[in-house]
């Protein structure tokens, strides 16, 4: 062994050998602040939601900021008009709808201690029909005490989770008083958090990074501006049939549909299943209901071939079973009310994955055309 | 002349002062104010430093620069380093083809002084056009003119036809700091 080998070998060895500590690598690195980040959602989701909300507001309303700012009106101004005449308009709108909404409440809550006696009723009578018409079902149906018993049971098990109905409902309080005022500060100064983020990104990295932030800005925008013309478009449409077929409470449902279909998949059904149960209840028949299906899957059916087309279009390139997956997740984790928010966050999540996809391929060297995009060249020009 | 019937307090100055910037870019010639004004709340502003990259050479494309303020020089590698093959200043624009497809840029652009630099994204631009046939055509129709520019000049007598010096011979008269033909891509 020569004097030098000690020496080599020390080389050779890496830095934690000498006594300091390697740095982890960079994909431990963003798998332990995603993690860190995802538990800070979790622990502050309350807030995260509002905020989330706030942004989505503001995503709606946008547009005419917008076009407010491309006459060269003042940013702030504009912003403050718009308020100011949402206000008004919401006014205006609440001394016309909200007595009518208001009795719609009174009757349904003044009806509420004999709920179990009706629902009983109902099913009495809807039974009664179908044994009428088919009598062989009968044998299929349970005992009347049984049955009895079974919905008292289930009745007692939603009420005694009143409490925390409460508590939702000071949540919602919460949101409807800050969900605008978030949103208005949002509007205005979204050009400066811009601007803000925009100056920390490295120079060179800017035309890329906000790439990837303006696709997820125009599929996020379209999407929940659509989803809000299409929520208004719906909302009005089951009031006029419901209240076409003598349906009780047809503003009050019409507003549930309306808001229920800005939730993929679960919306409409809990939107439809509300009030077909009202003209169960109501009617005590079969026939109602089959009316009521029938309008809700009109609706439904008009809503997906034509509606949606004008509203939200194309602006989402998501495969149903993952938005359905995504929606179950994100409801189960984060409530009901973050269902919404379900598609915008996967956008965002397929648009950053695209990116990374692309910046690997351009890394590898395939600058061509994308991959079954040719184009032809001629190969001349004259 | 603010073109707008405002009274005055109501008027933004920064944004009236891009919108007579925009009226001088030959790419969006032929817009109306309130169609340039449309076009204009999609556009970022981006100030930068002396010396810093705006895109690197190899990057995929994804936005139309618009010079605002300052100026900024496109250099181009080869076998002797790297050359400076144009400077462009206030009204100029440059990396206009990645309104069309998104293939890597053929020139690295920076900022020669403290510079401030209009941005619109492809997708901003494809949102705005889809909505807007009028300006479509009209921008449209601008991008084919500088591209049959730079098609004739490749083909004229005595052009160099190798593909890889093309962009730099395309640039290279475009030595200006008035509003210009676009570069870099």
């Amino acid at each position: 062994m020569t004097p030098d080998e000690p020496t080599e070998n020390l080389k050779a060895a890496g830095p934690s050998d000498r006594g300091g500590l390697m740095p982890p690598p960079p994909s431990i690195i963003w798998a332990v602040g995603i993690a860190v980040t995802g538990m800070i959602i979790y622990i502050a989701r309350g807030l995260v939601l509002i905020l989330l909300l706030s942004m989505g507001l503001a995503y709606v309303i946008n547009p005419l900021v917008k076009r407010a700012e491309s006459v060269a009106i003042k940013r702030g101004l504009a912003v403050t008009g718009l308020y100011l005449g949402i206000v008004a308009s919401l006014l205006v709108t609440a001394y016309f709808v909200v007595p009518r909404l208001r009795a719609e409440i009174s009757t349904l809550s003044g009806s509420y201690p004999a709920l179990t006696q009706r629902l009983d009723e109902t099913i009495d009578a809807v039974q009664e029909e179908i044994v009428t018409k088919y009598p062989s079902v009968g044998r299929l149906f349970p005992a009347r005490e049984a049955r009895y018993d079974r919905l008292n049971a289930f009745i007692k098990e939603q009420t005694a989770n009143l409490p925390s109905l409460v508590s939702h409902l000071a949540t919602i309080v919460i949101a409807v008083v800050f969900i605008p005022l978030f949103s208005f500060f949002i509007l205005r100064d979204s050009p400066k958090i811009i601007a803000f983020l925009m100056d920390r990104l490295p120079p060179a990295e800017i035309e890329t990074s906000v790439a990837v932030w303006c696709e997820i800005d125009r599929v996020i925008g379209r999407y929940l501006r659509g989803l809000a013309l299409d929520g208004l478009v719906i909302g009005v449409a089951a009031s006029l049939g419901l209240w076409m077929l003598g349906v009780n409470y047809p503003l009050l449902l019409g507003a549930f549909s309306g808001l229920a279909n800005v939730v993929p998949y679960v919306g409409p059904i809990l939107g439809g299943g509300l009030a077909m149960l009202t003209a169960l209840m109501q009617f005590k028949a079969l026939t109602p209901l089959g009316n009521v299906l029938i309008l809700y899957v009109v609706i439904k059916l008009l809503d997906d071939v034509v509606i949606q087309g004008q509203t939200i279009g194309k602006s989402v390139h998501l495969h149903p079973m993952l938005l359905l997956a995504s929606v179950t997740t994100i409801g189960h984790a984060f409530g009901l009310i973050a269902m919404i928010l379900a598609v915008p966050a996967v956008t965002v999540l397929q648009e950053i994955a695209k990116l990374a996809l692309e910046r690997r391929r351009f890394r590898a060297g395939v600058t061509g055309p994308h991959p079954g995009k040719s184009f032809h060249i001629q190969p001349y020009v004259c | 002349m603010s073109g707008f019937h405002w009274p005055a307090w109501t008027i933004d100055a920064e944004q009236l002062r891009r919108l007579g910037l925009l009226e001088k870019v030959p790419l969006f010639a032929g817009l109306s104010r309130r169609q340039l004004g449309k076009l204009l709340v999609k556009l970022f502003e981006k100030e930068y430093e002396a010396g810093e990259t705006i895109f690197p050479e190899g990057e995929p494309g994804k936005a139309l620069f618009i010079v605002l303020d300052g100026s900024v020089s496109i250099c181009r590698a080869s076998l002797g380093g790297e050359h400076r093959i144009a400077t462009l200043g206030a009204g100029a624009y440059f990396g206009e083809l990645a309104l069309i497809d998104d293939h890597p840029r053929h020139a690295t652009v920076r900022a020669e002084e403290p510079s401030a630099l209009l941005i619109l994204y492809k997708s901003h631009f494809d949102d705005l056009i889809e909505g807007h046939s009028t300006i479509a055509i009209r921008v449209m129709g601008n991008l084919l003119k500088t591209l049959a520019g730079y098609v004739r000049m490749a083909q004229a007598p005595g052009a160099d036809h190798n593909p890889s010096t093309m962009p730099t011979r395309i640039a290279a008269p475009e030595q200006s700091r008035t509003p210009a033909e676009g570069t870099g891509r």
